[in-house]
């Protein structure tokens, strides 16, 4: 790794992980203040209300215990759907946007192995969306000792937010083979869009009724299994590190294939 | 052995575009001047030797090793301008050339700041909101303040106005003085006569020749504009041009204004217009396509 250039990235990029850790931030503090144990009725009520609507944003067994609660509202979309945009964005600017717009002869004419600069580039995707789940997982904790003290399963929680890290570096790995793959932003961006929006939408109309149960082996989001995971199930562990293995495996893949490739610089 | 030497490469872009077969070399302490006409394929052929694409054939090496597999070890001594200056948008100059610095694992700044103060270069500012010319300067501050022993330089001197390009062809010269290889590129032929010791010339994809620079010199033309007091001695004048030197001449009927191509012969060029009454001298040198065009033949178009 390339330190000159993890900083230098540091730099250009804290002000979008500050961005959307208050997006998160914002909606983490919401749900837990939202969350009374006998309230949970008249929420309940709503989602019976409109079954369908709410089972397609994950929210389907809602509101038992403060878990159940957050890992609903929160881990069935919120905080896959932002993070992904987050990831989309600096993925794109970590490698192809310099090779797009020329800059990445800068970065390359310096006595070092492409490899490693594009390795460096790959951690710090890693390392950030690290920080990010660090950051709201002690956020979530915090929110709950302050409002609910001991009302949160602190293990469980702790295994769900490790299985969403997991997810996360999955999306980061198809949007950063994207990126070392191609010339051009757009294109790279357009892939890592379109292969996100696929598996959430994918995912929504798996939820919504047994007529499209099946569907849900059609999107890598069903191997992050938020009740799986608090129940510290084994296939739940499973389908999560298969999340992070492929998820690196496609960073190398990328990784391997720029250090190789003819650049348009 | 060469420092940079270029083997018969070839990197087909399709439609005639690309290089095809060009080979020639570097020696140490050397300036060799890469001369061609916008497209010929200079930026082609300077991107192999970065290891930033690979030949399709033939092979490129910079101290006898690999351009691109070993371009991690060919950096150490290289700096490198390249042709279209892109920078990092967000950073503003001085950021900007301490970041490359580290990056190159330079320790200080001090040759920097001697060429900030050359080419008068006041790197504050946000990169994106640059001219042109001042972005040139942050790239020549670049390529040359590792103080590397090889120095490959795109289109060098573009976007300078004329002082700073002399100020350029000095530090160039400067350089060469101290040891330095330097291969560098122009479709101007003016600032490589003045600084390179040979020229590989290339033209639509295909080495030309790798003359010296003197040879070329000899073979250059000026574009000489007499114009007369009558329009009868300007007649007179042509035909005696057009029968003692086989010079190409025009004049249009009943123009006062003669064009002729001059090479050796200037003097008796001069004094044979001195015989009549010259109202207005015009010399220009040859635009590198016209260079092309009587030093290599129509033919080789």
């Amino acid at each position: 790794m390339n330190t000159t250039l993890f900083k230098k990235e540091m730099k250009s990029n804290w002000v979008l992980l500050i961005i959307f850790m208050a997006v998160l931030s914002m909606y983490a503090v919401m749900i837990v203040m939202m969350f009374d144990p006998k309230m949970g009725d008249s929420l309940r009520m709503m989602a019976e209300s409109m079954p369908q609507i709410f089972a397609a944003f994950g929210m389907l067994n809602v509101g038992v215990t403060l878990l159940d609660f957050v890992s609903s509202y929160l881990y069935g979309m919120l905080f896959i759907a932002f993070p992904a945009v987050y990831i989309i964005i600096l993925a794109n600017r970590l490698v192809v946007k310099y090779v797009d717009n020329g800059s990445m002869a800068y970065l390359l004419a310096v006595p070092e192995k492409r490899r490693k600069i594009v390795t460096t580039q790959g951690i710090f995707l890693v390392a950030s969306l690290a920080v990010m789940v660090l950051y709201i997982t002690c956020l979530i904790l915090g929110t709950e000792q302050i409002l609910f003290p001991g009302e949160l399963d602190t293990a469980a929680f702790i295994r769900v937010n490790v299985g969403l890290l997991g997810l996360l570096v999955f999306l980061a790995g198809v949007c950063f083979c994207a990126s070392c793959l191609f010339n051009e932003s757009k294109t790279s961006t357009g892939i890592g869009t379109a292969v996100v929006v696929y598996a959430v939408l994918v995912q929504m109309i798996s939820r919504v009724g047994d007529k499209f149960d099946y569907l849900k082996y059609a999107t890598p989001l069903t191997l992050f299994d938020v009740d799986g995971l608090s129940a510290g199930d084994g296939k739940a562990w499973l389908m999560c590190s298969v999340l992070y293995a492929v998820g690196i495996m496609l960073m190398l893949v990328g990784i391997g294939r720029f250090s190789r490739r003819n650049l348009p610089l | 052995m060469s420092v940079i030497e270029i083997n018969h490469i070839t990197k087909d872009y399709g439609k005639g575009r690309g290089v095809f077969d060009v080979s020639f070399s570097v020696e140490k302490g050397e300036v060799l001047g890469f001369l061609g006409p916008n497209g010929a394929g200079k930026t082609t052929t300077i991107r192999q030797l970065m290891g930033f694409i690979k030949p399709d054939s033939g092979s490129v090496s910079i101290l006898g090793m690999d351009c691109f597999d070993r371009a991690d070890e060919i950096e150490k001594s290289l700096g490198y301008l390249p042709g279209e200056i892109a920078f990092i948008d967000s950073m503003d100059g001085m950021e900007f050339i301490r970041f490359v610095a580290k990056m190159k694992k330079m320790k200080d700044l001090g040759r920097a700041r001697e060429l900030m103060d050359m080419f008068e270069l006041e790197p504050s500012g946000k990169l994106k909101k640059m001219s042109k010319g001042m972005k040139q300067k942050i790239g020549i501050v670049c390529a040359f303040m590792q103080d590397a022993e090889i120095l490959i330089l795109d289109e060098p001197s573009s976007g300078l106005d004329p002082l700073m390009q002399n100020r350029f062809v000095e530090l160039v010269l400067s350089e060469k003085k101290r040891g330095k290889t330097i291969l560098m590129s122009s479709h101007m032929f003016e600032e490589i006569e003045r600084t390179c010791d040979r020229a590989a010339i290339i033209r639509n994809g295909k080495l030309v020749a790798v003359e010296e620079i003197e040879r070329l010199k000899e073979g250059r033309q000026k574009i000489v504009e007499v114009t007369f007091g009558t329009a009868e001695m300007a007649r007179l004048f042509a035909r005696q041009i057009q029968e003692t030197s086989r010079g190409e001449v025009s004049l249009r009927e009943g123009d006062r204004t003669v064009t002729a191509r001059v090479s050796k012969n200037m003097d008796g060029f001069v004094k044979k217009a001195a015989q009549f009454t010259v109202t207005d001298l015009e010399v220009r040198p040859q635009s590198l396509e016209e260079f092309f065009m009587h030093f290599y033949g129509e033919g080789s178009k």
